[in-house]
């Protein structure tokens, strides 16, 4: 077992017991929907700015399905990595052509389409107000609506979103993002179809997306509108830089951050987002690997520290 | 024509800079709060107009001297954080500065009340940003065009290793077409204060809108951008008039319609 | 196993306790009453939460922070204007705080989700916010309404402002696109419908908007004899703003059907406010007992007097522990059966709590404000020009059932 794993299941372990458990789930749903952000950004290089779009179409899906039919939990989140797979499909066959600044806002723009749906159809999202009451479903005799249990069932999911994520960037898949990454017209002239393997990074992180938005959507029994907006696709890049968009960790890391400084810094100081900004302009100016790389910069000089004083010594 | 000049001011930074500048709203924001600052202070509309402009092109200066001149080699997202955490500080500064109450600032009294143009009804202000908003793209473009430093900014957008071949300090290039940038930017926030009132989160509506126009006009294209504000503020008065609800999404439905057909841009070249 | 071992076990241990959701039983034994206010500090409405923060803390200090002999704990949380964050943060403090009692958010859509927690998690909670639904289609036995109903305000304002306009016979409306809007729109037509009067225009816009010219260009083209807004904070104010630069106002009046009063009024200039007539829940010249002494009391405090949103939290306030006094119990289903049919007499003026429905049948105001030479300081804004409390006829109200506990 590596260090990490070791440091993550210690952390899922301790984690409820420091902050509430429906922050705590907050922390590892919002890491599940990072890895599928990490994918596209840090693995293939494209900076999606309408992630929200897969993770609220698929709340908003499964949200009516569990409120409506009460479906089962599986068959929920069956149903959100699906819909956010396939809606991941069209935007992604829609922006795959495009690069740099146009491909950013691209995504965005369609975003805001989504966005404006959700808004306009009332009858099904509920608008403004939000799409509230849905239901925790037991399972097994599990009951998910008790707190505790339900953390258990994201943290296992989040482990199993983890696992499956590593084995996508150790395959040959993942290598083949990387190559496109690091030079797209290389791995194209050694004949790869670059344009279909974004499609499929596109595809697998809308599918993480999904799941996120489905567990989401039963975290707080509602989906609000803006779990379909902006923001939260600028939120899930921003984690993800400030983790570090280079490792399979960082996205882990950075929702880990965001969400519990966020949430008690908040209740500290209502200012709280000019705290947010300046952390963003310091990890831009001086980490721009983002947590990952201030971890290794820390712990090489503490290396070099402990060689030079052992050579003096 | 407001659009306009917004959307020209972040073509220039996203032009010459090839940056994402997120803190372009903040700015406008800026340019807005300083305009009825000045105003208030001094009390003379004419001079704060052109006070105010000139405080969000300073702080434009800083920003790119002290921030973002370090983020050119950094790929879009870390100069996307950095931008927009820059809005963050930026629009939580306001509120800490100016209060988180927004209020009104009226246009001086000479500009104040609406006047009969036959078919409709407009008011008085809004004809003068209008023609005010004009003459400064106009003005712009005829910089860009016909001066010197003008043509070095664009031949800054075309290619840049050329233009620091022929021994001209491309940073400085750089500083100043933000600074020129955050200057439109300001100076749109300040014409627009009278219309649209003070509030902290006012760039953010305008961010948006800037963005669109860009895209619309293809990056890096000066006079795609003018025309694409002005095409962006009919379209989005025609939807209004026919669909309200849609009139906010319709500018997003344009910029995806067309970035999809045509990528580089209604008028884009590239 | 060592000393210092066990002792970090058990320390371990209180902390899972405490994760567990344990301390609402903790807290219970040390007979505190904790009270969440869910206020904005940031997003649309930050500029408000600070406000309502004030208001709330006020009425409870009133009472020395104690009610049934027993000490209240209060406990603010940022409801970020967002319907996510607000539930999240009230969820926590039920499962992590023992609170068992909820007041907020401003906003009524968040706070219709909002009421959707206080209905899983069985706390009562009271709001002020413009939505019918709370009281209506999707009424429960925990959440309870302090706003006056939309039918109470748009009788109030339309039979008012008729009576001071009988001329003004063609009117144009914007309407705010969502649950509160159109419920207002339906009444003030109902309401306007027995005038005589003639709606020819109706423009709904999206919430947030910010550029009116268009809808005003429109609403201008229409020839109205009044223009009359059904929005609220800053779409209201961008909207009035806009309403004079194209010089229709002071020409015609124009109409905040449900306006926050002070909150709206100071964002926009003394020329803008000329010829605005204003529906409101609560105005600091309101005349009752209760209202001079909170009005004094703020002054001394802020120096300024109050607007809605600390007034609207303070009543709420009341409201809450008047139902503590009357149920001598801090028990919810108590608390919420003293609620029901609650009588007080408050800022407001009488105020009594529907049981059937939760909604709060009261007085509701229009205000006219004055122009700037009659201004007497920079907030005194307007007189209270009439009050009316029609309750909302039975077969307009659609909470059917309130349902069981």
């Amino acid at each position: 077992m590596s260090r990490a794993l070791i440091a993550i299941l210690a952390a899922i372990v301790v984690l409820p017991l420091v902050v509430r458990p429906a922050i705590a789930s907050e922390i590892w749903i919002f890491a599940i929907f990072g890895l599928g952000l990490n994918l596209l950004l840090g693995y293939t290089g494209l900076l999606s700015f309408g992630q929200s779009t897969f993770f609220g179409s698929a709340a908003y899906v499964a949200g009516w399905l569990l409120k409506h039919y009460a479906i089962n939990v599986f068959l929920a989140l069956g149903i959100g990595v699906a819909v956010g797979a396939a809606s991941a499909a069209l935007v992604g066959y829609l922006c795959v052509q495009r690069s740099g600044l146009y491909f950013i806002m691209l995504t965005f723009a369609l975003n805001q389409l989504f966005y404006f749906i959700a808004y306009q159809w009332t009858g099904v999202t509920g608008g403004e107000d939000g799409m509230p009451g849905i239901p925790r479903p037991d399972f097994l005799g599990i009951d998910f609506g008790e707190p505790l249990p339900y953390y258990a069932f994201v943290s296992a999911l989040f482990l199993l979103s983890l696992w499956i994520m590593k084995r996508i960037v150790e395959s040959p898949l993942g290598k083949i993002l990387q190559a496109i990454r690091e030079n797209e017209v290389r791995a194209e002239a050694l004949g790869y179809d670059t344009a279909r393997f974004k499609l499929a990074a596109f595809v697998i992180g809308g599918a993480f997306s999904g799941l996120a938005g489905v567990l989401y959507a039963m975290l707080f029994g509602i989906v609000p509108l803006e779990a379909i907006g902006f923001v939260t696709s600028g939120n899930v890049v921003f984690a993800t830089l400030i983790g570090g968009s280079g490792s399979l960790y960082g996205p882990v890391i950075g929702s880990f951050v965001f969400i519990w400084l966020s949430e008690s810094v908040s209740t500290l100081w209502a200012r709280w987002p000019l705290l947010l900004g300046v952390a963003f302009v310091i990890v831009v100016l001086f980490f721009r690997g983002g947590v990952v790389e201030a971890w290794a910069r820390f712990s090489a000089w503490r290396e070099r520290k402990w060689r030079s004083s052992r050579q003096t010594g | 024509m407001l659009y306009a000049l917004m959307g020209l001011g972040l073509a220039l930074i996203t032009g010459v800079l090839n940056i994402p500048n997120f803190a372009h709203g903040a700015l406008f924001a800026v340019g807005a709060y300083l305009l009825a600052s000045t105003a208030n202070l001094i009390g003379n509309f004419w001079l704060a107009l052109v006070v105010a402009p000139l405080g969000a092109a300073l702080l434009g200066l800083a920003i790119e001297y002290l921030g973002i001149r370090r983020l050119y080699a950094a790929g879009h997202d870390y100069q996307l954080l950095f931008t927009f955490g820059l809005a963050l500080i930026l629009s939580e500064a306001i509120i800490l500065v100016w209060g988180p109450v927004g209020y009104s600032h009226l246009p001086p009294p000479v500009l104040r009340g609406g006047v009969d143009l036959g078919f409709t009804f407009y008011p008085k202000y809004r004809l003068f940003v209008m023609v005010a908003a004009g003459l400064l793209v106009l003005a712009t473009w005829l910089f860009l065009e016909k001066t010197r430093y003008g043509a070095i900014m664009r031949a800054g957008i075309e290619n840049k290793e050329m233009v620091s071949l022929l021994g001209i300090d491309i940073h400085k290039l750089f500083t100043a077409a933000f600074a020129l940038g955050a200057y439109l930017a300001g100076i749109a926030g300040a014409l627009t204060a009278p219309i649209r009132g003070l509030s902290p989160g006012m760039g953010v509506d305008m961010l948006g809108i800037a963005f669109v126009v860009v895209a619309l006009g293809g990056l890096g294209n000066l006079l795609g951008a003018i025309a694409a504000g002005l095409l962006i503020g009919v379209a989005q008065a025609v939807v209004a008039a026919h669909w309200t609800e849609a009139s906010s999404v319709v500018i997003y439905a344009v910029m995806a319609a067309v970035l999809l057909v045509r990528p580089q841009g209604l008028f884009g070249i590239r | 196993m060592g000393k210092l071992k066990r002792r970090d076990v058990l320390k371990i241990g209180a902390l899972a306790a405490t994760g567990l959701g344990f301390p609402a039983i903790l807290r219970a034994q040390s007979r505190e009453i904790v009270i969440l206010g869910l206020w904005d500090q940031t997003g649309a409405f930050s500029d408000v939460g600070p406000l309502n923060d004030r208001g709330m803390r006020m009425a409870l200090e009133e009472r020395d922070m104690k009610v049934l002999g027993r000490s209240i704990r209060y406990i603010t949380r940022d409801g970020a204007t967002q319907a996510g964050a607000s539930t999240r943060r009230a969820e926590e403090a039920v499962d992590g705080e023992g609170a068992r009692f909820i007041v907020g958010p401003w906003s009524s859509g968040v706070a219709l989700a909002v009421s959707e927690v206080a209905k899983r998690k069985k706390v009562v909670h009271l709001f002020s916010g413009g939505t019918e639904d709370i009281s209506g289609a999707r009424c429960h036995r925990y959440s309870f309404q302090w706003a006056a109903s939309p039918y109470t305000a748009a009788k109030t304002v339309v039979d008012n402002f008729m009576k001071a306009n009988p001329k003004a016979k063609r009117w144009h409306l914007l309407v705010a696109d969502y649950a509160f809007g159109w419920s207002v729109e339906k009444y003030v037509k109902e309401v306007g419908k027995t005038h005589g009067i003639e709606f020819v225009g109706a423009d709904r816009h999206p919430l947030g908007e910010r550029e009116f010219s268009n809808y005003v260009q429109k609403a201008a083209a229409n020839k109205p004899d009044a223009v009359a807004m059904i929005n609220f904070g800053g779409d209201a104010v961008a909207g009035a703003r806009e309403i004079f630069n194209f010089g229709l106002t002071p020409r015609l009046p124009l109409i905040m059907s449900w306006s926050s009063g002070v909150e709206e009024l100071v964002q926009l200039a003394p020329e803008i406010r000329d010829n605005l007539w204003v529906g409101t829940n609560f105005y600091y010249t309101v005349d009752t007992p209760a209202a001079k002494n909170f009005v004094k009391n703020y002054q001394a405090q802020f120096k300024l007097p109050p607007g809605y949103a600390p007034s609207a939290a303070y009543s709420m306030t009341h409201m809450l522990l008047a139902g503590f006094d009357k149920a001598k119990s801090d028990d919810v289903q108590a608390v919420v059966k003293a609620l029901e049919g609650l009588e007080m007499n408050d800022i407001v003026g009488p105020m009594r709590v529907d049981g059937a429905t939760h909604q709060t049948l009261r007085p509701y105001f229009l205000l006219r404000c004055k122009p700037k030479g009659a201004m007497k300081h920079e907030l005194d804004f307007g007189d209270v020009v009439a009050t009316g409390d029609a309750p909302l006829p039975k077969e307009y109200a659609a909470c059917k059932d309130i349902g069981p506990f």
